[in-house]
């Protein structure tokens, strides 16, 4: 069973000490300048001049370039080839596939979709890996946020580690019933009675014990809810929130006014 | 059909050192129980024994069988596996089908299956309960569905995870008839148990472990008189072992009674 | 006045016509450890949901009598009103997992955030009750990498931690290791001792006799018998209907039975047992 069940890793940091609103903000904004900023170079600007330098001053450039050359290149360049072999625009042929033309204007079209939708991700693996869910949570319930609603992320975050834990016992015990799971799709397929039907079951009674449990321990409780976790804010924090709003309104204008 | 386990280490890909060395034989037909502390190794060694996880070092042999060089589901034929959560396994819509999918999985003809879900039955006093959906009955009954679903599948070695807990006297007494049974039949049967009395009474020879290396292995009686080395894996002697100490009785005794003739004499 | 009060107690579930539980009468004192007792579906988890008020404010179904405790009654209070002065752990720990946590620490604080207690109040109980239940060790695992007994261990500590002034155990100990149960016996009593109230559904007879104040049988929804637990373990109403007891018991019954024991009560502990039967050698 694995002991990690989010993307956080805990350092001490400038980025980590950040409030988690203001991360939100800041990937947000990140992610619509790249989309709206109408400059061509604005997506890997972003990529270079802020996301970057903010993954090595957060010290998690090992972690943060691990994602993104593992998990962000290969789906981004997939995108990159297929838009730029498909896009039917310009006329200058730079590569040919079978009947497929990539042209001067479909990689350069290509090129600054792929960076814009690496930023995206980017931007946000930054954010889960400077920022604990936990914390996240609890600091949006703080603001308002309705603390059953938290609940259901966080729980939601955590399903697929209780999922898979509930999966591999089932399929641990019916392979020991010579239930074949390893061999062809088809007898694959005839296994999902076996395999779904104690999950269903399973997660039918885990619903109502987990209400249970966790009313046990005052979840309805009418008292104002604290945090074990004191999450910094400052009003520096907040000034930059705002600007970074700001920035956004400015760049969603600038884009009007440009077209 | 004996088992061979050499020299076997295993760790989980998180780097837990769950095995550290286990080397075992166990002969065909012996009633062993494994014992130790939470956390001791006694899960990870039984599943390695139908080959749900296979070695990081050494070689665990069932029969002929190297557990590394077939699928689970073909150990399957060799080892049964009782599971400690019957709700991890069921889902027929009755009892009888739930029984007979492991010998239908082994591809037995139908004769065959229906004689062995039957016999499975009656052992685990279920022949009155066959047409009842398994989610009907009470957990106490689901245990057993989910013991007579391995018995049927007739497997030359049969191991029980935890079969007693949060069972009540009278289920318990059910399981240990069920052993009792596979052994005058002539099956190996390996039992992790927190249950030491039950252990006491049912097992003729017992492993404790203890932080992935075995502490103890021998008979029932001489393991558990060893109340100084079992307390190292956070177990007690049975209740009738301690009493016979306390007594001063010169041979161990392991049930009540081996306690009521040693008092005689 | 005690400070539990079950009066007429009869309670089935719903879409069932079966009680679950029938008639219950039930006084328990401040302070008190009380064992329940009895066969898997007897009734001894529907006792404790209905102690911890998730009879009727969770399970529906029809419901006859009341359950006060601290002086008010269950049904007139709401569910969140309830379990800050009662709580509950029961069977399966896997699904006592909150899933909003991530450590083992942060799992233990859940209660103590939804109640409001300060941050650094919550630091210390959480510490403190770590060390109660001597899981120290286990703070910063998550809690889905534990093994069933872990667990266990882990449940307990979450409600240990809220401070209930009614404690209501189903089989809290049943996937630990034999020491690991005796340690959370021993630390039950020490909190009864404390002022705790305590009621927990067991079948380990050995440290219910050692550890509680009083037995509780009960049988099909009903209360078969209760008292001192020498009393009702011993006693042949227990034996006749099949409970399980002691080793020390059911082996000095048999020597009775053969004319050994001479005795006039059947032992419960070793130290009893070692008393009746060194007097056969």
């Amino acid at each position: 069973m694995s002991d990690r069940l989010s993307f956080h890793v805990q350092r001490d940091s400038f980025l980590h000490r950040l409030n988690p609103l203001t991360k939100l903000t800041l990937a947000f904004a990140l992610v619509v300048v790249a989309f709206v900023l109408p400059f061509y170079w604005t997506p890997i600007f972003v990529l270079f001049a802020v996301i970057v330098p903010l993954s090595v001053s957060g010290k998690i450039f090992r972690e943060f370039s691990w994602a993104a050359l593992r998990l962000i290149l290969p789906a981004v360049g997939f995108l990159f080839v297929m838009q730029a072999l498909f896009q039917p625009i310009g006329e200058q042929v730079v590569f040919k596939f079978y009947f497929l033309d990539a042209t001067t204007e479909s990689v350069a079209y290509a090129f600054r979709n792929a960076a814009r939708i690496f930023v995206m991700i980017s931007a946000f693996t930054l954010f889960l890996l400077s920022t604990h869910p936990s914390e996240l949570m609890s600091d949006l319930t703080r603001r308002g946020l309705p603390s059953q609603f938290s609940y259901v992320v966080i729980s939601t975050l955590q399903i697929i580690p209780q999922m898979q834990a509930k999966a591999n016992a089932i399929i641990a015990a019916q392979r020991s019933r010579g239930l074949d799971t390893e061999s062809s799709f088809l007898k694959r397929a005839g296994a999902l009675g076996p395999l779904v039907g104690p999950l269903v079951f399973g997660s039918l009674v885990e619903v109502e014990e987990r209400a249970i449990a966790i009313e046990a321990r005052g979840f309805t409780s009418k008292r104002a809810k604290t945090s074990l976790y004191e999450i910094a804010d400052s009003k520096f924090e907040s000034v930059l929130r705002w600007s970074l709003v700001a920035l956004v309104v400015l760049s969603i204008g600038l884009n009007l006014w440009h077209s | 059909m004996n088992i061979e386990i050499k020299s076997l280490h295993f760790a989980y890909p998180d780097g837990t050192e769950a095995l550290k060395g286990i080397s075992l034989t166990i002969a065909s037909g012996e009633q062993i129980a494994i014992v130790g502390q939470n956390g001791a190794g006694k899960t990870t060694l039984a599943r390695h024994l139908n080959g749900l996880l296979k070695p990081s070092g050494g070689t665990v042999f069932v029969g002929d069988w190297e557990t590394t060089q077939h699928p689970v589901a073909k150990l399957a034929a060799r080892v049964g596996y009782v599971f400690q959560n019957p709700d991890e396994q069921l889902f027929s819509r009755d009892v009888l089908t739930e029984v007979s999918f492991g010998p239908r999985n082994l591809g037995y003809a139908k004769e065959k299956v229906d004689a062995l879900a039957q016999r499975a039955l009656a052992l685990t006093e279920l022949s009155e309960k066959t047409e009842v959906n398994p989610y009907d009955l009470s957990p106490t009954w689901r245990k057993m569905v989910a013991l007579a679903s391995i018995i049927a599948m007739d497997t030359p070695i049969v191991v029980f995870d935890e079969p007693t807990t949060g069972q009540d006297a009278a289920n318990v007494a059910r399981i240990a008839r069920v052993v009792a049974e596979l052994k005058r039949e002539g099956k190996t049967v390996i039992a992790i148990t927190h249950d030491i009395d039950f252990c006491a009474e049912n097992f003729e020879r017992v492993v404790a472990l203890s932080r992935g290396q075995i502490l103890l292995d021998g008979a029932t009686r001489d393991v558990l008189g060893q109340e100084a080395v079992l307390a190292q894996t956070y177990v007690e002697p049975p209740q009738l072992t301690r009493l016979g100490k306390r007594l001063g009785l010169k041979e161990t005794v392991v049930n009540q009674e081996e306690l009521l003739q040693a008092l005689k004499k | 006045m005690a400070f539990v009060n079950v009066r007429n107690l009869t309670y089935a579930y719903p879409l069932t016509k079966q009680p679950a539980l029938q008639d219950i009468n039930l006084q328990i004192e401040e302070g008190e450890f009380v064992a329940l007792i009895g066969a898997n579906g007897a009734g001894k988890s529907t006792l404790c949901y209905a102690l911890a008020g998730f009879v009727p404010h969770f399970f529906k179904g029809e419901l006859q009598g009341e359950v006060e405790a601290d002086g008010k009654l269950s049904s007139q209070s709401t569910l969140s009103e309830w379990t800050l002065n009662v709580g509950l752990t029961f069977q399966n720990p896997f699904n006592q997992i909150s899933g909003a946590k991530y450590t083992v620490f942060e799992e233990i604080a859940f209660g103590l955030e939804n109640i409001g207690v300060p941050r650094e109040e919550i630091k210390v109980r959480v510490e403190e009750a770590l060390a109660l239940t001597d899981i120290r060790e286990l703070a910063r695992r998550s809690p889905y990498s534990l093994s069933g007994g872990q667990q266990q261990r882990v449940a307990l500590t979450s409600i240990l931690v809220m401070r209930p002034k009614l404690l209501v155990l189903d089989e809290p100990t049943s996937q630990m290791d034999p020491v690991g149960a005796k340690e959370v016996f021993s630390a039950v009593r020490k909190l009864a001792q404390e002022g705790m109230t305590v009621v927990m559904a067991e079948h380990k007879t050995e440290w219910i006799a050692r550890f509680a104040d009083r037995v509780v049988a009960l049988k099909e929804g009903r209360i078969l018998m209760q008292g001192a637990p020498r009393e009702v373990l011993t006693s042949d109403l227990l034996f006749e209907n099949g409970f399980g007891v002691s080793r020390y018991t059911s082996a000095a019954r048999e020597a009775r039975r053969r004319g050994l024991w001479t005795k006039k009560s059947l032992p419960v502990s070793l130290d009893e047992a070692a008393e009746g039967f060194g007097a056969i050698r």
